[in-house]
């Protein structure tokens, strides 16, 4: 018997597409956000981006080493995560609690959990709130220090004070104004959204969805059309929708699943922002839903052909 | 019922660089290995005995049974051997190894069988050894017998073909069309079916064009042009996309009045009626990467691996992996001395590098493999099942997910970034389900038998 010949399970070709290369797709789509984010906040930005990726590669590395686990790093999903976690973060953190935050986010929430594609939800989001209930008694006043503001209060708090300074919606969309590194600037998020469709990453549907949803919403509540659109270009709510709520891992595995995933994330988050008049509603819903996930699952399984309905 | 609108398949390379080439009949081999398990039932009997002279159409194994058939010899000489052989590790059976003699004498028991009635055309069909020839090994005539339950008013004839490489049902078509207005002819007169759908992917054109030459008179026959994405080849995606069928889960495509032929299974149907030779000789695509000159080969049934390469120039660079049938759904050969078999319609010799296996890392939940699934399945289910420990527990997952459904088709696996081993994991899954299933079968009669 000859044994030189490979013996494998069918089917004996693959798609030439990988994990990592659906990642490095991710990364190439954040690159024009966090461009943006550097030439709006400066250097700053630079080194909360720096602090946030090479914390989170190391602290998955270092993890991996000491459970003695099989190297995962190559498949630069920690770059994503930390790249995604400085994106919503204000340039008035510390470089410390950059460090902090991101190494809580890749260990404590990922590799705690078994590592990628185990973790229920997503990391960078985690981290993100993680740090807001950490260090808001470290800037020692009511407003979180991470979404605390350089030069003034974040558009989303002035649109609700019916404030003059609240920018114009050019402003919000090219993100000339207050915010995390990458949140601001729509114009470089969309790019980044195009990026990913192009290379079939994600499905429209997720971000259009949430999106929709938010500004639906608004434009029913408040019947004005400048301030539906100013909710949705201010506030994260693009950054959220693009690249957190359409996360593999964390949102439901069908595409039905997905679409009623980001509604809810939708509805959460116009809820948070307009009755609760909190800031943070695209974080704390993609969190919630992310918790749903589960559930959601059960309720939205593909029925097969031919097949009765599952369950 | 359940209606998807369109059924999720996948756009795959081609590699059909064989489409036009006409089968070419090579030189008979010097020697055949016939192994007794060709078909999906119970191994053939072999009725000869070693140093018995043989001639071509020669009865050498005779049918065990309903999803059993018959092996006849596929060249002339001496039955040097019947020996054991593993057709793939693990699974054991016998083979017949006949020496040639070169001269491809024919038997004189080939003689065009006697048909009145559909008894006796059932009968024929049975005896022709003709099983699936496009790689399910059924007998043939098990399938058409499924007449004497119902009526079967309608027959899809399976000419998508629709895995990379293979283009021997296209050669059929284009090479055989007489045959294969024979084989519907036959259809008509004794099964006396009504319509006649015959699905052909649109990357073969002369194909179809050829199919609607020859039926252009005939309205029961209808040449349906299919998009060319893999697996419309298969049961339930030509049914739906050729004829708007769904079977339900469980239930039998007789039952609902229809069957599908592959068509070169159609083909040699009507050769056998017509002549009386049995199936001894197949078409078959030899292609890959490591094949120097890829051809389709008119050749004995039981010929070796390695006689095939040669008549292809041989192989330009050093074999990985051998492949019987298609990339997507075919079967690795262990050694290149291995014999083609009936159902065998292509032997795909990938070099190294297309060989190398790809390293599985972890499940991302992307969700591809769901949405890339023609059934409508959830591969990551059954790989989340096999890790359940408790046994009732996993199976119930597994039932409920309908993992019997499976059809192996191989696009989950195909699309999984993360390269996990979906339709290997499936398969386990499959198989321990069914075990289950019949455990729990038989506590129930024993129940009721103790009553
Ligand atoms: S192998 Fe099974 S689960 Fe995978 S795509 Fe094919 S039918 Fe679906
Ligand atoms: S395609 Fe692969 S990585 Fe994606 S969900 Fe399915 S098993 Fe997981």
């Amino acid at each position: 018997m000859e044994t030189n010949l490979i013996l494998s399970s069918s089917p004996h070709i693959h798609t030439r597409d990988s994990s990592r290369r659906i990642m490095l797709d991710v990364i190439i789509a954040l690159l024009p956000a966090a461009i943006a984010g550097i030439i709006i906040f400066g250097a700053k930005a630079l080194g909360v981006i720096a602090a946030c990726v090479i914390t989170a590669v190391v602290s998955e590395a270092l993890f991996n080493l000491i459970v003695h686990k099989q190297q995962t790093v190559g498949d630069f999903s920690a770059v994503v995560t930390g790249l995604l976690l400085a994106l919503n973060l204000s340039t008035n953190v510390a470089i410390w609690q950059c460090v902090v935050g991101s190494a809580f986010a890749i260990v404590v929430v990922k590799c705690l959990f078994g590592g990628l594609g185990k973790n229920f939800a997503n990391p960078a989001i985690t981290g993100r709130v993680f740090m807001l209930l950490a260090f808001s008694t470290v800037a020692g006043g009511a407003k979180p220090a991470v979404v605390e503001l350089v030069s003034s209060a974040t558009p989303l708090e002035l649109l609700a004070q019916g404030s003059e300074n609240a920018p114009g919606l050019m402003e919000l969309f090219l993100g000339l104004h207050g915010g995390a590194i990458g949140e601001t600037c729509c114009l470089a998020l969309l790019l980044g959204f195009a990026w990913l469709l192009f290379r079939r990453v994600i499905k429209w549907h997720v971000p259009v969805i949430f999106i929709g949803t938010v500004f639906v919403l608004y434009l029913v509540f408040t019947g004005s059309f400048q301030m539906a659109l100013a909710e949705i270009l201010a506030g994260g709510l693009f950054i959220g929708a693009i690249f957190m709520a359409t996360d593999y891992v964390t949102s439901p595995i069908t595409l039905k699943g997905k679409m009623v995933f980001a509604l809810g994330c939708g509805l959460v988050t116009f809820i948070i922002r307009y009755f609760c008049a909190y800031p943070e509603g695209v974080s704390f819903s993609i969190l919630a839903m992310n918790i749903l996930t589960p559930y959601i699952e059960k309720f939205t399984a593909n029925t097969p052909l031919g097949g009765s309905k599952n369950g | 019922m359940n209606f998807k609108k369109s059924i999720s398949s996948l756009k795959l390379p081609h590699y059909k660089s064989t489409a036009a080439k006409a089968s070419v009949r090579v030189a008979p081999p010097s020697e055949v290995l016939l192994p007794m398990n060709m078909h999906s039932g119970q191994a053939a009997e072999p009725v000869v005995a070693v140093g018995d002279y043989v001639r071509v159409g020669q009865l050498i194994a005779r049918e065990e049974g309903r999803n059993s058939s018959p092996v006849y010899a596929t060249i002339s000489g001496t039955v040097a051997a019947i020996e054991p052989y593993e057709s793939e590790p693990g699974r054991k059976t016998q083979a017949i190894l006949i020496k040639g003699d070169g001269k491809m004498e024919v038997d004189p028991s080939v003689q065009p069988p006697e048909i009145h009635d559909l008894d006796s055309f059932l009968a024929a069909v049975r005896q022709s050894g003709i099983v699936g020839l496009g790689g399910a090994a059924f007998p043939l005539w098990a399938k058409l017998d499924a007449i004497r339950k119902g009526p079967i008013k309608t027959v899809l004839i399976n000419g998508a073909e629709c895995e990379p490489f293979i283009t021997s049902d296209h050669r059929t078509m284009v090479e055989h069309s007489d045959l294969v207005v024979k084989g519907v002819a036959l259809l008509k007169e004794y099964l006396h079916s009504e319509e006649f759908i015959l699905g052909i992917e649109n990357n073969k054109p002369d194909a179809i064009a050829e199919m609607q030459r020859v039926f252009a008179d005939d309205p029961a026959v209808v040449v349906k042009p299919l998009k060319s994405v893999y697996p419309q080849g298969a049961k339930q995606v030509l049914l739906y996309n050729a004829a708007g069928l769904v079977v339900g889960e469980g239930q039998r495509l007789a039952s609902l009045g229809y069957i599908i032929i592959n068509v070169t299974s159609l083909a040699k149907m009507a050769e056998y009626i017509e002549t009386g030779m049995p199936l001894v000789s197949r078409c078959l695509t030899v292609d890959g990467s490591a094949i120097k000159e890829p051809k389709n080969l008119e050749v004995p049934i039981g010929t070796r691996i390695s006689y095939l390469v040669e008549a292809c120039g041989g192989l330009k660079e050093e074999a990985g992996k051998v492949i019987f049938g298609g990339p997507m759904m075919g079967k690795t050969a262990y050694s290149m001395e291995q014999p083609i078999v009936k159902a065998t319609n292509a032997i795909v010799v990938m070099n190294r590098k297309d060989a190398a296996a790809l390293e599985p890392s972890a499940c991302i939940h992307c969700g591809r493999c769901v949405a890339n699934c023609p059934l409508g399945l959830n591969p990551t289910a059954y790989a989340k099942a096999l890790e359940i420990d408790d046994k009732m527990e996993r199976y119930a997952l597994l039932d409920k997910e309908k993992v019997s459904m499976c059809m192996e088709c191989g696009c989950c696996s195909y699309v999984c970034p993360a390269h996990r081993p979906l339709v290997e994991n499936n398969r386990e899954a499959k198989r321990f389900a069914k075990k289950v299933k019949t455990e729990l079968q038989e506590q129930e009669k024993e129940k009721e038998g103790g009553k």
